[in-house]
């Protein structure tokens, strides 16, 4: 069922003496929806831009349906992308617009009219058919580029952040539209984006990228609730994290000595060994407040920092004594029970199950 | 309640300042007016007049007469000269555009932005040196023993006689023109989003096709601009067609000096500077709004 479609097989990219693109080594499997999320400069567009054919990997080899791809020449492939700008023909109306690769590619003028109609209906966007792309808003022209690059009726359609230059509240609108395209089609997506809730909102699986390399593949659900490692923690970001030496190894659990206390974390697969460096996640929903000293446990006694709404989600940023950052993500409203003000103090608790060791490296 | 009550309060208050007239501004603006109705308005209006006027014993004497109209426009030398003219500045637009579209193409597309900035340097270069001295140099190679027909003798072709011809000609236009035709499609092109391009080869669109399909549609503005400027110098260019084309058939502005020479004719003279205006005026005008129509479908 998921045979891979694409094969990055010792991938690297490099721009004069700049290494954009490490060394990468993964597969797109046939049907997902893949986002590749990293911070801006990780390479993750450049890896985009490798499977487009519009740069070439200086080493390796990129392999599309067992082919290798790296001499083809990008107007050969079938792999349409959404530009980040959109990249949006201005002298053409928008039916124009998606018709222009149906007649790069020969199409009769019936078959491509038909195609571009029936498109453009998908989209919702049919009674715009004449019109210029500077008369559209930014949900319309959304609309046009995808329906440009599916009209092509690929196997893999790539997107480079095409939500970011949209209005909130559209980007949600939109991210339920490429989900539901993406099930009803069932093609191919690889989505680059440096936003992680698009990224978790849509796809099945995760790249994380940094620097050049991938951090973590996972499903959203691996990658929030068990980062592989550092690079992962942070940037997923509301993760609190821990480090600090190993005291004690006892079967299934471990205690770790960290500025902060001492707490107890699972072992998980990682091997850990007494006074070596280990560093530990706890998700910041996983976090409990109190305002009695819980019964033992894992506990930190901190200060009320700042507190960020988002809907109905807060997340309340806390200090301990040793100046340890702590996150707690909870609905506003338990927190209003607790009747909270900046500089208050507070007990912090969580089970020994929610923290999760991460893999040094 | 408050609403219109408000309103009323304000709009004397905002339209004041447009409606009153910014004394200061318009002091400013006084002596760019006062040139051109000195040096623009006023001659243009005292040639319509003097085309009006009569030469009696070779001296010009005020009329109003339209015997220099009916007698120039009347006569096929005039309309040979002004269709000839036409036709060689076309000549001359369209090889231009087509010599500098290659050159402007590589400069924005595939020289590095220094090799682009010091292409424009040097190419702004030759307006340093007056048109006059350049085109004379062109004797030196292109006369029967110059120095291109010396190279073609040792392969054993020539001499071609390419002084005095209708080549002579284009290459003194070239001269003038090709250096500002290629900065400004240089510049046109080089301003174009390459993720246009980029869309473009991505959906299927081969490099070459690339061309006509995305990169003239974007330019088209800026490429209409160049061939205007190429047209007018070449239309109104008095060096080339004389010096390099040996004025065998005259174009109008030979055919202006000529007038003027002939019996102090400068009232008939005028008749050709002024079908010349209004030639050019047309030529511009018709460029401009193509250069700027949008397609169909824009609102």
């Amino acid at each position: 069922m998921s045979k891979p479609l694409v094969v990055f097989d010792k991938v690297q990219k490099h721009f004069g003496d700049f290494v954009a693109v490490k060394e990468l080594d993964f597969e797109i499997r046939e049907g997902e929806f893949l986002a590749i999320m990293g911070p801006s400069g990780c390479g993750k567009t450049t890896t985009l831009r490798m499977l487009a054919g519009l740069e070439a990997p200086t080493f390796g080899e990129i392999r599309l349906n067992d082919r290798v791809m790296n001499d083809v020449a990008p107007h050969e492939r079938d792999t349409p992308l959404v530009w980040q700008s959109l990249a949006l023909f201005p002298f053409l109306t928008a039916r124009e617009n998606v018709e222009f690769g149906l007649k790069m590619r020969g199409v009769d003028k019936a078959e491509r009219k038909e195609r571009a109609f029936k498109w453009l209906d998908k989209m919702g966007i049919l009674e715009f058919e004449n019109r210029h792309i500077s008369t559209l808003s930014g949900g319309q022209k959304q609309r046009v580029a995808l329906a440009r690059s599916l009209v092509m009726e690929p196997q893999i359609l790539l997107l480079d952040e095409p939500l970011s230059a949209l209005d909130a509240h559209l980007v949600i609108r939109m991210q339920a539209v490429l989900t539901d395209l993406q099930r009803e089609l069932g093609i191919t997506f690889v989505y680059v984006t440096h936003s992680q809730s698009e990224a978790f909102a849509m796809a099945d699986r995760v790249i994380i990228m940094g620097k050049g390399e991938i951090g973590q593949i996972g499903t959203p659900k691996e990658i929030y609730r068990a980062p592989a490692n550092q690079f992962v923690a942070e940037f997923v970001g509301r993760n609190n994290i821990l480090a600090g030496k190993v005291k004690s190894v006892d079967g299934g659990t471990a205690r770790i000595t960290t500025p902060s206390g001492e707490f107890t974390v699972p072992t998980n697969e990682v091997n850990l060994v007494k006074d070596h460096n280990a560093s530990f996640v706890i998700s910041a929903d996983l976090v409990h407040i109190a305002t009695e000293e819980p019964d033992g446990g894992n506990k930190a006694y901190c200060k009320l920092i700042s507190e960020e709404f988002v809907g109905s989600m807060v997340t309340l940023f806390l200090e301990d004594a040793q100046g340890h950052e702590f996150k707690v993500q909870m609905q506003e409203r338990e927190l209003s029970k607790f009747d909270l003000h900046s500089g208050d103090e507070i007990w912090l608790s969580w089970d020994t199950q929610s923290a999760h060791v991460l893999n040094e490296s | 309640m408050a609403a219109p009550f408000s309103q009323t309060r304000e709009s004397p208050m905002s339209s004041n300042p447009e409606q009153r007239p910014n004394l200061y501004a318009l002091t400013w603006r006084l002596p760019i007016i006062f040139w051109q109705l000195i040096f623009f308005v006023g001659p243009v209006l005292f040639m319509v007049a003097m085309s009006f006027f009569l030469v009696k014993n070779y001296r010009m004497t005020e009329a109003f007469e339209f015997v220099n109209w009916s007698r120039m426009l009347t006569r096929g030398f005039f309309w040979d000269s002004y269709w000839y003219t036409i036709g060689i500045a076309t000549l001359s637009t369209v090889c231009a555009m087509c010599i500098a579209f290659p050159a402007a193409f590589a400069l924005a597309f595939r020289a590095s932005e220094s090799t682009q900035r010091w292409a424009i340097f040097l190419l702004i270069i030759p307006f340093f040196t007056s048109y006059l001295v350049r085109t004379f140099s062109w004797f030196v190679i292109l006369s029967e023993s110059g120095v291109v027909n010396a190279m073609l003798g040792y392969v054993g072709l020539g001499p071609y006689t390419m002084l005095n011809t209708n080549f002579g000609t284009l290459v003194g236009y070239m001269t003038l023109t090709l250096p500002l035709v290629v900065i400004l499609q240089t510049v046109t092109m080089a301003n174009i989003d390459k993720n246009l391009i980029e869309a473009a080869r991505n959906l299927g669109c081969s490099p070459l096709r690339t061309i006509w399909q995305v990169i003239i549609p974007l330019s088209k503005t800026g490429l209409i601009i160049a061939a205007i400027f190429c047209f007018i110098l070449s239309f109104g260019d008095f060096v080339a067609p004389f010096y390099l084309g040996g004025s065998q058939e005259p174009t109008l502005p030979i055919l202006i000096l000529d007038t003027t020479k002939s019996g102090q004719q400068w009232p008939r003279a005028a008749v050709v500077a002024i079908m010349m205006m209004v030639t050019l005026f047309a030529i511009a005008f018709t460029g401009i709004a193509l250069a700027y129509r949008k397609g169909k479908g824009a609102k």
